[in-house]
Protein backbone atom coordinates (compact mmCIF):
# COMPACT_ATOMS: atom_id res chain seq x y z
CA UNK A 1 0.00 0.00 0.00
CA UNK A 2 2.89 2.13 0.35
CA UNK A 3 3.93 1.53 -3.02
CA UNK A 4 -0.08 2.70 -4.02
CA UNK A 5 0.56 5.51 -2.23
CA UNK A 6 3.47 6.74 -3.58
CA UNK A 7 1.95 6.14 -6.99
CA UNK A 8 -0.59 8.30 -6.86
CA UNK A 9 -3.16 5.64 -5.43
CA UNK A 10 -3.44 5.98 -1.61
CA UNK A 11 -7.31 5.26 -1.81
CA UNK A 12 -6.32 1.73 -4.11
CA UNK A 13 -9.20 -0.37 -2.42
CA UNK A 14 -7.96 -3.37 -0.43
CA UNK A 15 -9.85 -6.10 1.51
CA UNK A 16 -7.58 -8.05 4.52
CA UNK A 17 -8.92 -11.50 5.42
CA UNK A 18 -8.01 -12.26 8.95
CA UNK A 19 -4.34 -14.77 9.81
CA UNK A 20 -3.89 -17.22 9.23
CA UNK A 21 -4.23 -18.08 5.68
CA UNK A 22 -0.59 -20.05 5.09
CA UNK A 23 -0.83 -23.50 6.61
CA UNK A 24 -4.95 -23.28 7.04
CA UNK A 25 -7.52 -25.05 4.76
CA UNK A 26 -10.60 -23.79 2.84
CA UNK A 27 -12.74 -25.13 5.64
CA UNK A 28 -11.73 -21.58 7.53
CA UNK A 29 -10.52 -19.73 4.65
CA UNK A 30 -13.93 -19.71 2.49
CA UNK A 31 -15.95 -18.32 5.54
CA UNK A 32 -13.47 -15.21 5.67
CA UNK A 33 -14.01 -14.72 1.46
CA UNK A 34 -17.49 -14.71 2.11
CA UNK A 35 -18.15 -12.08 4.62
CA UNK A 36 -15.28 -9.94 2.32
CA UNK A 37 -17.15 -10.79 -0.96
CA UNK A 38 -19.51 -7.45 -1.08
CA UNK A 39 -16.54 -5.25 -0.12
CA UNK A 40 -14.42 -6.92 -2.89
CA UNK A 41 -17.11 -6.74 -5.45
CA UNK A 42 -17.90 -3.11 -4.09
CA UNK A 43 -13.50 -2.57 -4.64
CA UNK A 44 -14.28 -3.29 -8.13
CA UNK A 45 -16.80 -0.80 -9.07
CA UNK A 46 -16.11 2.01 -6.78
CA UNK A 47 -14.56 5.31 -8.64
CA UNK A 48 -11.14 5.83 -6.86
CA UNK A 49 -10.66 9.37 -5.93
CA UNK A 50 -7.14 10.35 -7.79
CA UNK A 51 -4.57 11.91 -5.54
CA UNK A 52 -1.98 12.81 -7.88
CA UNK A 53 2.33 12.13 -6.76
CA UNK A 54 3.49 15.09 -6.04
CA UNK A 55 4.86 17.09 -9.41
CA UNK A 56 8.53 18.04 -8.38
CA UNK A 57 10.85 16.21 -5.95
CA UNK A 58 12.43 18.02 -3.34
CA UNK A 59 16.08 16.86 -2.80
CA UNK A 60 17.64 18.61 0.16
CA UNK A 61 16.74 18.02 3.50
CA UNK A 62 14.04 19.95 5.25
CA UNK A 63 15.15 21.73 7.95
CA UNK A 64 13.34 21.56 11.45
CA UNK A 65 13.06 23.79 14.51
CA UNK A 66 13.18 21.98 17.31
CA UNK A 67 12.34 24.15 20.53
CA UNK A 68 15.28 23.68 22.78
CA UNK A 69 14.38 23.14 26.80
CA UNK A 70 16.76 22.32 29.43
CA UNK A 71 18.78 19.02 27.29
CA UNK A 72 18.72 19.79 24.04
CA UNK A 73 19.88 15.41 23.52
CA UNK A 74 16.80 14.78 25.47
CA UNK A 75 14.67 17.19 22.97
CA UNK A 76 15.89 15.69 20.48
CA UNK A 77 15.44 12.21 21.37
CA UNK A 78 11.87 12.93 21.90
CA UNK A 79 11.50 14.46 18.41
CA UNK A 80 12.59 11.76 16.72
CA UNK A 81 10.13 9.64 18.40
CA UNK A 82 7.82 11.39 17.87
CA UNK A 83 8.14 11.68 14.43
CA UNK A 84 8.66 8.05 14.08
CA UNK A 85 11.85 8.08 13.09
CA UNK A 86 15.04 5.49 13.43
CA UNK A 87 14.95 2.20 15.02
CA UNK A 88 14.18 3.01 19.24
CA UNK A 89 17.73 3.47 20.02
CA UNK A 90 18.83 6.98 20.76
CA UNK A 91 20.07 8.77 17.99
CA UNK A 92 22.98 11.47 17.07
CA UNK A 93 21.26 15.21 16.43
CA UNK A 94 21.23 15.66 12.96
CA UNK A 95 22.38 18.80 13.16
CA UNK A 96 23.38 20.79 9.84
CA UNK A 97 26.83 21.50 10.73
CA UNK A 98 27.55 17.71 11.63
CA UNK A 99 25.52 16.80 8.18
CA UNK A 100 28.10 19.36 6.48
CA UNK A 101 30.88 17.71 8.18
CA UNK A 102 29.76 13.95 6.79
CA UNK A 103 29.92 15.42 3.82
CA UNK A 104 33.80 16.04 3.52
CA UNK A 105 35.42 13.34 1.73
CA UNK A 106 32.80 13.13 -0.94
CA UNK A 107 32.30 15.16 -4.18
CA UNK A 108 29.02 13.82 -5.06
CA UNK A 109 26.34 17.13 -4.73
CA UNK A 110 24.11 16.52 -1.86
CA UNK A 111 21.17 16.39 -4.06
CA UNK A 112 22.58 13.86 -6.16
CA UNK A 113 20.03 11.08 -5.83
CA UNK A 114 21.88 7.66 -5.08
CA UNK A 115 19.12 5.56 -5.46
CA UNK A 116 15.54 5.79 -4.74
CA UNK A 117 14.86 3.33 -1.99
CA UNK A 118 11.53 0.87 -1.93
CA UNK A 119 8.78 0.68 -1.26
CA UNK A 120 8.20 4.41 -0.28
CA UNK A 121 10.44 4.95 -3.19
CA UNK A 122 12.27 7.71 -1.11
CA UNK A 123 15.21 9.27 -2.67
CA UNK A 124 18.39 8.26 -1.07
CA UNK A 125 20.06 11.59 -1.73
CA UNK A 126 23.59 11.79 -0.83
CA UNK A 127 22.56 14.41 2.02
CA UNK A 128 19.86 11.89 2.79
CA UNK A 129 22.66 9.24 2.72
CA UNK A 130 25.07 11.76 5.84
CA UNK A 131 22.22 13.19 7.67
CA UNK A 132 21.42 8.72 8.64
CA UNK A 133 24.84 8.34 8.97
CA UNK A 134 25.42 11.07 11.14
CA UNK A 135 21.86 9.95 13.48
CA UNK A 136 23.99 6.44 13.67
CA UNK A 137 27.01 7.30 14.83
CA UNK A 138 29.18 6.99 11.78
CA UNK A 139 32.44 9.33 10.52
CA UNK A 140 32.55 10.88 7.78
CA UNK A 141 34.93 8.16 5.75
CA UNK A 142 32.04 5.64 6.14
CA UNK A 143 29.94 8.08 3.63
CA UNK A 144 31.71 6.56 0.70
CA UNK A 145 30.80 2.73 1.96
CA UNK A 146 27.38 3.69 2.57
CA UNK A 147 26.34 5.54 -1.16
CA UNK A 148 27.97 2.20 -2.88
CA UNK A 149 25.67 -0.07 -0.36
CA UNK A 150 22.51 2.11 -1.24
CA UNK A 151 22.99 1.80 -4.54
CA UNK A 152 24.07 -1.69 -4.53
CA UNK A 153 20.27 -2.29 -2.37
CA UNK A 154 18.48 -0.48 -5.37
CA UNK A 155 19.57 -3.31 -7.66
CA UNK A 156 16.52 -4.51 -9.20
CA UNK A 157 17.82 -8.75 -8.42
CA UNK A 158 19.21 -7.68 -4.77
CA UNK A 159 14.75 -7.02 -4.39
CA UNK A 160 14.60 -4.61 -1.76
CA UNK A 161 10.94 -4.63 -2.21
CA UNK A 162 10.55 -7.93 -1.42
CA UNK A 163 13.25 -7.98 1.58
CA UNK A 164 11.11 -4.39 3.04
CA UNK A 165 8.23 -5.92 3.14
CA UNK A 166 8.35 -9.74 3.88
CA UNK A 167 7.44 -11.68 6.91
CA UNK A 168 10.80 -13.37 6.91
CA UNK A 169 13.40 -12.00 8.99
CA UNK A 170 15.94 -11.33 6.23
CA UNK A 171 18.64 -8.03 6.32
CA UNK A 172 20.55 -6.70 4.17
CA UNK A 173 24.20 -7.95 5.00
CA UNK A 174 27.60 -5.67 4.21
CA UNK A 175 30.90 -7.52 3.40
CA UNK A 176 33.51 -5.34 3.07
CA UNK A 177 36.76 -6.60 0.67
CA UNK A 178 39.60 -4.31 0.24
CA UNK A 179 41.86 -2.20 1.80
CA UNK A 180 39.66 0.42 3.38
CA UNK A 181 38.22 -1.86 5.67
CA UNK A 182 41.11 -0.79 8.00
CA UNK A 183 40.85 2.61 7.10
CA UNK A 184 37.05 2.70 7.92
CA UNK A 185 37.40 0.66 11.06
CA UNK A 186 35.26 -2.58 9.95
CA UNK A 187 36.36 -5.82 11.66
CA UNK A 188 36.71 -8.79 9.97
CA UNK A 189 38.56 -10.92 12.69
CA UNK A 190 37.64 -11.75 16.15
CA UNK A 191 34.02 -10.69 17.62
CA UNK A 192 33.50 -8.78 14.12
CA UNK A 193 29.88 -9.15 14.56
CA UNK A 194 30.47 -7.51 18.04
CA UNK A 195 29.96 -5.68 20.52
CA UNK A 196 33.37 -4.02 20.19
CA UNK A 197 35.00 -0.47 19.91
CA UNK A 198 35.21 -1.05 15.77
CA UNK A 199 32.66 1.03 13.43
CA UNK A 200 30.81 -2.25 12.15
CA UNK A 201 27.80 -1.24 14.26
CA UNK A 202 27.48 2.22 13.08
CA UNK A 203 27.91 1.54 9.33
CA UNK A 204 25.10 -0.96 9.44
CA UNK A 205 22.77 1.15 12.01
CA UNK A 206 23.06 3.79 9.02
CA UNK A 207 21.91 1.45 6.67
CA UNK A 208 18.99 0.60 8.72
CA UNK A 209 18.26 3.92 9.49
CA UNK A 210 18.00 4.53 5.78
CA UNK A 211 15.82 1.46 4.94
CA UNK A 212 13.32 3.07 7.93
CA UNK A 213 13.36 6.70 7.07
CA UNK A 214 13.84 6.38 3.46
CA UNK A 215 12.68 3.51 2.60
CA UNK A 216 9.40 3.82 4.79
CA UNK A 217 10.12 0.12 6.25
CA UNK A 218 8.23 1.21 9.13
CA UNK A 219 7.56 -2.13 11.54
CA UNK A 220 3.69 -3.91 11.81
CA UNK A 221 2.86 -1.09 9.04
CA UNK A 222 5.63 -1.77 5.82
CA UNK A 223 8.13 -4.13 7.40
CA UNK A 224 5.96 -7.18 7.97
CA UNK A 225 8.48 -9.93 9.58
CA UNK A 226 6.85 -11.90 12.24
CA UNK A 227 9.55 -11.61 14.75
CA UNK A 228 11.83 -8.93 13.40
CA UNK A 229 15.81 -10.25 14.07
CA UNK A 230 18.80 -8.76 15.94
CA UNK A 231 20.43 -8.52 12.68
CA UNK A 232 17.97 -5.87 11.76
CA UNK A 233 19.61 -3.21 14.15
CA UNK A 234 23.26 -3.72 12.28
CA UNK A 235 24.55 -6.39 9.68
CA UNK A 236 28.45 -5.91 8.29
CA UNK A 237 31.39 -7.69 8.38
CA UNK A 238 34.62 -7.48 6.41
CA UNK A 239 36.63 -10.47 4.87
CA UNK A 240 39.27 -11.53 6.84
CA UNK A 241 41.78 -11.86 3.37
CA UNK A 242 45.00 -12.02 5.17
CA UNK A 243 43.92 -15.12 6.95
CA UNK A 244 42.12 -16.56 3.55
CA UNK A 245 43.88 -19.38 1.55
CA UNK A 246 41.76 -18.42 -1.33
CA UNK A 247 40.53 -15.61 -3.94
CA UNK A 248 38.45 -13.31 -2.01
CA UNK A 249 34.90 -12.52 -2.57
CA UNK A 250 35.67 -9.37 -4.69
CA UNK A 251 38.71 -11.18 -6.43
CA UNK A 252 36.11 -13.63 -7.78
CA UNK A 253 34.03 -10.92 -8.71
CA UNK A 254 36.15 -9.25 -10.84
CA UNK A 255 38.19 -6.39 -8.63
CA UNK A 256 41.67 -5.82 -8.51
CA UNK A 257 43.64 -5.76 -5.18
CA UNK A 258 43.31 -1.58 -4.52
CA UNK A 259 39.63 -1.78 -4.66
CA UNK A 260 37.39 -1.71 -1.83
CA UNK A 261 33.97 -2.85 -2.15
CA UNK A 262 30.95 -3.63 -0.31
CA UNK A 263 28.32 -6.98 -1.28
CA UNK A 264 25.12 -6.52 -0.03
CA UNK A 265 23.32 -9.98 0.96
CA UNK A 266 19.58 -10.46 1.63
CA UNK A 267 20.67 -12.90 4.68
CA UNK A 268 18.93 -14.06 7.46
CA UNK A 269 20.90 -14.20 11.20
CA UNK A 270 24.10 -16.73 11.26
CA UNK A 271 24.08 -19.80 12.78
CA UNK A 272 27.25 -21.17 14.44
CA UNK A 273 28.98 -24.10 13.25
CA UNK A 274 31.12 -25.87 15.78
CA UNK A 275 33.78 -28.38 15.49
CA UNK A 276 36.57 -28.67 17.45
CA UNK A 277 37.55 -32.60 16.38
CA UNK A 278 37.54 -32.69 12.59
CA UNK A 279 41.61 -32.44 12.01
CA UNK A 280 40.28 -33.52 7.99
CA UNK A 281 38.91 -31.64 5.21
CA UNK A 282 36.05 -33.92 4.58
CA UNK A 283 35.46 -34.37 8.24
CA UNK A 284 34.85 -30.95 8.93
CA UNK A 285 32.72 -30.75 5.85
CA UNK A 286 30.73 -33.39 6.92
CA UNK A 287 29.94 -31.30 9.85
CA UNK A 288 29.41 -27.91 8.05
CA UNK A 289 27.22 -29.67 5.44
CA UNK A 290 25.15 -31.28 7.72
CA UNK A 291 24.63 -27.78 9.96
CA UNK A 292 23.80 -26.86 6.65
CA UNK A 293 20.95 -28.86 5.50
CA UNK A 294 18.01 -27.80 7.60
CA UNK A 295 14.61 -27.80 6.02
CA UNK A 296 12.60 -24.38 7.30
CA UNK A 297 15.07 -21.93 5.77
CA UNK A 298 14.01 -20.03 2.54
CA UNK A 299 16.71 -21.23 0.55
CA UNK A 300 15.34 -24.42 0.14
CA UNK A 301 12.29 -23.15 -1.21
CA UNK A 302 13.74 -20.28 -4.04
CA UNK A 303 16.91 -20.12 -6.14
CA UNK A 304 19.51 -18.30 -3.58
CA UNK A 305 23.05 -18.28 -2.56
CA UNK A 306 23.35 -19.56 0.74
CA UNK A 307 26.61 -17.94 2.59
CA UNK A 308 29.40 -19.62 4.30
CA UNK A 309 31.30 -18.07 6.68
CA UNK A 310 34.61 -19.90 7.31
CA UNK A 311 36.75 -19.16 10.48
CA UNK A 312 40.66 -18.99 9.69
CA UNK A 313 41.08 -22.25 11.25
CA UNK A 314 38.48 -23.83 9.62
CA UNK A 315 39.68 -22.73 5.69
CA UNK A 316 43.10 -23.58 6.55
CA UNK A 317 41.75 -27.55 7.24
CA UNK A 318 39.48 -27.89 4.08
CA UNK A 319 42.72 -25.78 2.02
CA UNK A 320 44.99 -28.10 3.55
CA UNK A 321 42.77 -30.95 1.88
CA UNK A 322 42.98 -29.66 -1.45
CA UNK A 323 40.20 -27.78 -2.38
CA UNK A 324 40.21 -24.17 -3.59
CA UNK A 325 36.61 -22.27 -3.88
CA UNK A 326 35.45 -23.78 -6.86
CA UNK A 327 35.70 -27.47 -5.61
CA UNK A 328 34.52 -26.17 -1.93
CA UNK A 329 31.44 -25.60 -3.72
CA UNK A 330 30.77 -28.19 -5.21
CA UNK A 331 31.16 -29.92 -2.40
CA UNK A 332 28.58 -27.97 -0.70
CA UNK A 333 26.07 -28.09 -3.48
CA UNK A 334 26.54 -32.00 -3.50
CA UNK A 335 26.46 -32.55 0.42
CA UNK A 336 24.36 -29.40 2.30
CA UNK A 337 21.16 -31.38 1.40
CA UNK A 338 18.02 -31.33 3.43
CA UNK A 339 16.36 -35.00 3.55
CA UNK A 340 13.31 -35.13 1.67
CA UNK A 341 12.16 -37.27 4.53
CA UNK A 342 12.97 -33.89 6.85
CA UNK A 343 9.56 -32.28 5.29
CA UNK A 344 6.63 -32.51 6.29
CA UNK A 345 4.01 -34.26 3.93
CA UNK A 346 1.99 -31.05 4.02
CA UNK A 347 5.33 -29.09 3.02
CA UNK A 348 6.39 -31.80 0.28
CA UNK A 349 2.93 -32.20 -0.99
CA UNK A 350 1.94 -28.30 -1.04
CA UNK A 351 4.81 -26.60 -1.76
CA UNK A 352 7.97 -28.65 -3.03
CA UNK A 353 5.69 -31.26 -5.67
CA UNK A 354 4.27 -27.98 -6.29
CA UNK A 355 7.23 -25.69 -7.08
CA UNK A 356 9.38 -28.45 -8.45
CA UNK A 357 7.76 -31.36 -9.84
CA UNK A 358 11.29 -32.16 -11.78
CA UNK A 359 12.77 -32.92 -9.51
CA UNK A 360 10.58 -34.30 -6.20
CA UNK A 361 7.04 -35.36 -7.86
CA UNK A 362 8.05 -39.52 -8.03
CA UNK A 363 11.48 -38.65 -5.33
CA UNK A 364 12.23 -41.49 -3.01
CA UNK A 365 11.95 -39.44 1.08
CA UNK A 366 16.17 -39.61 1.12
CA UNK A 367 16.42 -37.51 -2.09
CA UNK A 368 18.36 -35.04 -0.75
CA UNK A 369 16.77 -31.02 -1.55
CA UNK A 370 19.54 -28.54 -3.02
CA UNK A 371 20.28 -24.81 -1.35
CA UNK A 372 21.18 -23.76 -4.30
CA UNK A 373 20.16 -24.33 -7.69
CA UNK A 374 24.29 -24.11 -9.13
CA UNK A 375 27.09 -24.88 -7.16
CA UNK A 376 28.68 -21.52 -8.14
CA UNK A 377 25.67 -20.00 -6.15
CA UNK A 378 26.70 -20.82 -2.84
CA UNK A 379 28.95 -17.78 -1.36
CA UNK A 380 32.40 -18.62 0.24
CA UNK A 381 34.16 -16.30 2.56
CA UNK A 382 36.63 -16.19 5.52
CA UNK A 383 36.29 -14.23 8.80
CA UNK A 384 36.29 -14.00 12.26
CA UNK A 385 39.80 -14.73 14.28
CA UNK A 386 41.20 -17.46 16.00
CA UNK A 387 38.72 -20.57 16.76
CA UNK A 388 37.01 -23.23 15.64
CA UNK A 389 33.43 -21.93 15.13
CA UNK A 390 32.27 -21.06 11.08
CA UNK A 391 29.22 -19.78 10.24
CA UNK A 392 25.85 -20.59 8.01
CA UNK A 393 24.29 -17.60 7.03
CA UNK A 394 20.85 -18.82 4.95
CA UNK A 395 19.27 -15.87 2.61
CA UNK A 396 16.04 -14.52 2.00
CA UNK A 397 15.73 -16.67 -1.25
CA UNK A 398 14.76 -14.17 -3.58
CA UNK A 399 17.33 -11.79 -3.83
CA UNK A 400 20.62 -12.28 -5.11
CA UNK A 401 24.00 -10.78 -3.85
CA UNK A 402 24.99 -7.27 -4.75
CA UNK A 403 28.74 -6.32 -5.31
CA UNK A 404 30.19 -2.79 -5.51
CA UNK A 405 33.29 -0.62 -5.74
CA UNK A 406 33.46 2.45 -3.04
CA UNK A 407 33.68 5.06 -5.85
CA UNK A 408 34.23 8.80 -6.02
CA UNK A 409 31.73 10.35 -8.53
CA UNK A 410 33.67 9.89 -11.73
CA UNK A 411 34.06 5.83 -10.83
CA UNK A 412 37.54 6.24 -9.67
CA UNK A 413 38.28 3.76 -6.29
CA UNK A 414 38.49 5.52 -2.86
CA UNK A 415 41.96 4.79 -1.63
CA UNK A 416 43.60 5.14 1.54
CA UNK A 417 45.36 8.63 0.67
CA UNK A 418 41.75 10.50 -0.10
CA UNK A 419 41.16 9.99 3.69
CA UNK A 420 44.80 11.36 4.49
CA UNK A 421 45.90 7.85 5.17
CA UNK B 1 17.98 23.33 17.75
CA UNK B 2 17.88 23.10 13.88
CA UNK B 3 17.96 19.69 12.76
CA UNK B 4 18.15 17.70 9.49
CA UNK B 5 15.11 15.52 8.40
CA UNK B 6 16.45 11.74 7.75
CA UNK B 7 13.69 11.39 5.45
CA UNK B 8 14.27 11.37 1.66
CA UNK B 9 11.40 12.98 -0.46
CA UNK B 10 9.54 10.09 -2.18
CA UNK B 11 10.28 10.58 -5.71
CA UNK B 12 7.23 11.41 -7.72
CA UNK B 13 6.08 8.94 -9.83
CA UNK B 14 3.10 9.85 -12.74
CA UNK B 15 0.83 6.66 -12.77
CA UNK B 16 -2.78 6.87 -13.75
CA UNK B 17 -5.71 4.56 -12.73
CA UNK B 18 -8.05 2.75 -15.27
CA UNK B 19 -11.29 4.51 -14.62
CA UNK B 20 -13.56 1.42 -12.42
CA UNK B 21 -16.15 -0.23 -14.51
CA UNK B 22 -19.91 0.64 -12.98
CA UNK B 23 -20.89 -2.84 -12.95
CA UNK B 24 -19.10 -5.99 -13.69
CA UNK B 25 -21.43 -7.27 -15.59
CA UNK B 26 -20.12 -9.44 -18.99
CA UNK B 27 -16.35 -8.11 -18.02
CA UNK B 28 -12.97 -10.31 -17.66
CA UNK B 29 -11.87 -10.43 -14.22
CA UNK B 30 -8.49 -10.99 -13.63
CA UNK B 31 -7.06 -13.51 -10.66
CA UNK B 32 -3.49 -12.58 -10.09
CA UNK B 33 -1.84 -14.77 -6.98
CA UNK B 34 1.83 -14.35 -5.39
CA UNK B 35 1.89 -18.33 -5.96
CA UNK B 36 2.24 -18.84 -1.96
CA UNK B 37 -0.32 -21.61 -0.98
CA UNK B 38 -3.29 -21.53 -0.32
CA UNK B 39 -3.70 -18.92 -2.59
CA UNK B 40 -4.36 -20.87 -5.43
CA UNK B 41 -7.40 -22.37 -3.93
CA UNK B 42 -8.60 -18.96 -2.96
CA UNK B 43 -8.93 -18.11 -5.95
CA UNK B 44 -10.36 -20.86 -7.21
CA UNK B 45 -13.14 -20.33 -4.81
CA UNK B 46 -13.38 -16.88 -5.39
CA UNK B 47 -13.52 -17.28 -9.57
CA UNK B 48 -16.63 -19.65 -8.43
CA UNK B 49 -18.59 -17.22 -6.73
CA UNK B 50 -17.95 -14.69 -9.31
CA UNK B 51 -19.10 -16.79 -11.85
CA UNK B 52 -22.25 -17.60 -9.78
CA UNK B 53 -23.31 -14.06 -9.19
CA UNK B 54 -22.15 -11.91 -12.14
CA UNK B 55 -24.17 -12.93 -15.53
CA UNK B 56 -21.22 -13.33 -18.40
CA UNK B 57 -18.51 -12.99 -16.33
CA UNK B 58 -15.53 -14.44 -17.43
CA UNK B 59 -12.22 -15.27 -15.05
CA UNK B 60 -8.37 -15.01 -16.32
CA UNK B 61 -6.00 -16.12 -13.94
CA UNK B 62 -2.38 -15.64 -13.60
CA UNK B 63 0.56 -15.64 -10.94
CA UNK B 64 3.83 -14.20 -10.39
CA UNK B 65 7.21 -15.97 -10.64
CA UNK B 66 8.14 -15.06 -7.43
CA UNK B 67 6.14 -14.22 -4.58
CA UNK B 68 8.45 -11.53 -2.75
CA UNK B 69 9.50 -9.56 -6.15
CA UNK B 70 7.24 -7.44 -8.18
CA UNK B 71 5.01 -8.46 -10.73
CA UNK B 72 7.22 -9.16 -14.20
CA UNK B 73 6.55 -6.95 -17.20
CA UNK B 74 4.90 -10.00 -18.89
CA UNK B 75 2.51 -10.97 -16.19
CA UNK B 76 1.65 -7.28 -16.28
CA UNK B 77 0.90 -7.10 -19.88
CA UNK B 78 -0.85 -10.21 -19.76
CA UNK B 79 -3.13 -8.64 -17.26
CA UNK B 80 -3.23 -5.91 -18.92
CA UNK B 81 -4.34 -7.38 -22.41
CA UNK B 82 -7.14 -9.99 -20.92
CA UNK B 83 -8.42 -8.16 -17.92
CA UNK B 84 -10.80 -5.02 -17.31
CA UNK B 85 -10.52 -5.46 -13.41
CA UNK B 86 -7.75 -7.16 -11.56
CA UNK B 87 -7.84 -8.71 -8.32
CA UNK B 88 -4.09 -9.42 -6.70
CA UNK B 89 -4.63 -11.93 -3.94
CA UNK B 90 -1.46 -12.41 -1.56
CA UNK B 91 -1.31 -15.66 0.02
CA UNK B 92 1.23 -15.82 2.92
Amino acid sequence: MTQARVLGLPSLPRVVLPHPIGGTTMDTIAPKLDAAFEDILAGLTTPLPITAAGSAAVLRAERIDVPAGDDAWDDAQREFMRRGWGDGLPMVPPTPARVQAMLRFVDHAPDHVVAALAPRMGAATVEAIAVNAVMAGCRPVHLPLLIAAVHAMAERRFNLYGIQATTHCVSPLLIINGPLARVMNINGSTGMFGPGPWDNGVVGRAIRLLLLNVGGAVPVEIDKSTMGHPAKYTFVMAENEDASPWPSLRAERGYSDEVTTVTVVGAEGPHNINDHESITADGLLKMIAGSMAQPGQNNVYYAAEPLLILSPEHSATIAGGGYDKDSLKRKLFEDARVPLSMFSRENIERRMHRKFPELYKNAPDDVGVRLAHRPEDFMVVVAGGPGKHSMYVPTFGGTLSVTESIAHSDGRPYLGSDFGE
Amino acid sequence: MLLCSPEGFPLPLALAAAPRPARLDGLRIGLLDNTKAPVDKMMDYLADRLRDRIPGVTIFRIAKKHPSMQAEREVIEAVAQNADVVINALGD
